[in-house]
């Protein structure tokens, strides 16, 4: 899922300065599930908003929604109108929420809660890590399933740089080395052979190096 | 006139300096027991406004966030002590949940001595007039979050 987090409260607070009718909305999607942009969220966000605001002397009216998703046009379908009720739209959806709400709805005003930060997994409760790059050419039937682009803090594409140590990435010590891992890991599954590979230079452009992706499936098309 | 908590835990009235209001969230099974008794003694001030939760682990930051936005001066919350709570881990939680929420008062430039975590034995009224002082004492040196 898409990884995300709440922006420090004092930027959120001057993005909004001039604002005196705000609609925080969330979104129910991956930063519902990441704890950073849900229900619950919309609402202690407002919250500390609405207070932030009324200690600085100049109250607040804020109202709170959250949608199914915010990257899919019928949901933001109602938000084309009441959208321009408010000064501001206050969106808590990663930044593809924010996007689409600015190209979808050009007469709303809409501001960014969210830094968002990476494709990632639930580690445990309250913990994400990086684990895909998004790079469009993926080669973890190579690797093991570990992706070197993405947990490898070089994205090297043959084997571990000269800075691994004790299993361990030179970047930061409480770092697993990817490589490291793959390594072990196909050897012990005797697919060592992959590891005598070379993966040619990698060609970056499907990972956005040329220009922002597009994805047409034809039979879907309306 | 306001109240004022005496050395003997006693409310006396002071017209001279307003208490401000004080939310209390507290456990059902602990907590609350207490505050019932100590009201009813009087030995909790009026501008105590004590909630109830099933368990503290109930409590959400919005909540929290929430009762400053109502007009509190202080907000703490009372749960059973880490090893006594009825469903494990509740009161360790609210712990967390009022952490989180001091760090989000700290980004607003407002106090995070304004909250606070106390935990209770079952029954115990000490700890609760302990506390009630201790936030008192707290936003008497703060200015008022909220003018009147």
């Amino acid at each position: 899922m898409i990884i995300a987090e709440q922006k420090p409260l004092n930027e959120i607070l001057e993005m909004i300065s001039g604002v005196e009718r705000l609609l925080v909305l969330g979104c129910r999607g991956c930063v519902a599930v990441c704890s950073t942009g849900g229900d619950k969220e919309v609402g202690v966000l407002a919250s500390a908003l609405r207070l932030g605001r009324k200690k600085a002397g100049r109250p607040i009216e804020i109202d709170e929604e959250t949608y199914v998703r915010q990257c899919d046009p019928e949901y933001l379908e109602p938000l084309k109108e009441n959208g321009k009720k408010y000064d501001a739209v206050l969106s808590m959806a990663c930044g593809v929420g924010v996007n689409f709400i600015a190209d979808r709805c050009p007469d709303v005003n809409v501001l960014p809660a969210l830094n968002t930060s990476f494709y990632g997994a639930n580690l445990s409760s309250g913990e994400w890590a990086e684990m895909c790059a998004g790079c469009g050419a993926c080669v973890l039937h190579l690797t093991g399933g570990l992706c070197p682009v993405a947990r490898c803090a070089k994205s090297l594409s043959n084997g571990p740089c000269g800075g691994s140590v004790g299993g361990k990435c030179e970047i930061n010590k409480n770092l697993p080395c990817i490589w490291h891992q793959i390594c072990e890991k196909l050897t012990g599954r005797k697919q060592d052979q992959l590891l005598r590979e070379i993966m040619p230079i990698r060609d970056w452009r499907p990972s956005g190096h040329g220009g922002p992706r597009r994805r047409i499936r034809e039979d879907l098309l309306p | 006139m306001s109240e004022h908590m005496n050395n003997n835990h006693q409310i006396t009235k002071s017209p001279n300096h307003q208490i401000g209001r004080i939310v209390a969230f507290c456990c059902n099974y602990t907590a609350s027991v207490a505050t019932d008794t100590l009201r009813e003694a009087g030995l909790i001030p009026e501008s105590l406004d004590v909630k109830k939760l099933p368990c503290t682990g109930r409590i959400e930051v919005h909540a929290l966030l929430d009762a400053f936005e109502q007009g509190a001066e202080a907000v703490f919350v009372a749960g059973c002590r880490a090893d006594e709570c009825h469903n494990l881990s509740g009161s360790r939680r609210a712990e967390k949940r009022v952490g989180y929420t001091k760090k989000l008062l700290k980004e607003l430039g407002i106090e995070p001595d304004r909250i606070e975590m106390f935990f209770v034995h079952c029954g115990e009224t000490q700890p609760i007039v302990e506390a009630v002082r201790e936030m008192t004492a707290r936003i008497s040196k703060l200015e008022q979050l909220h003018s009147t």
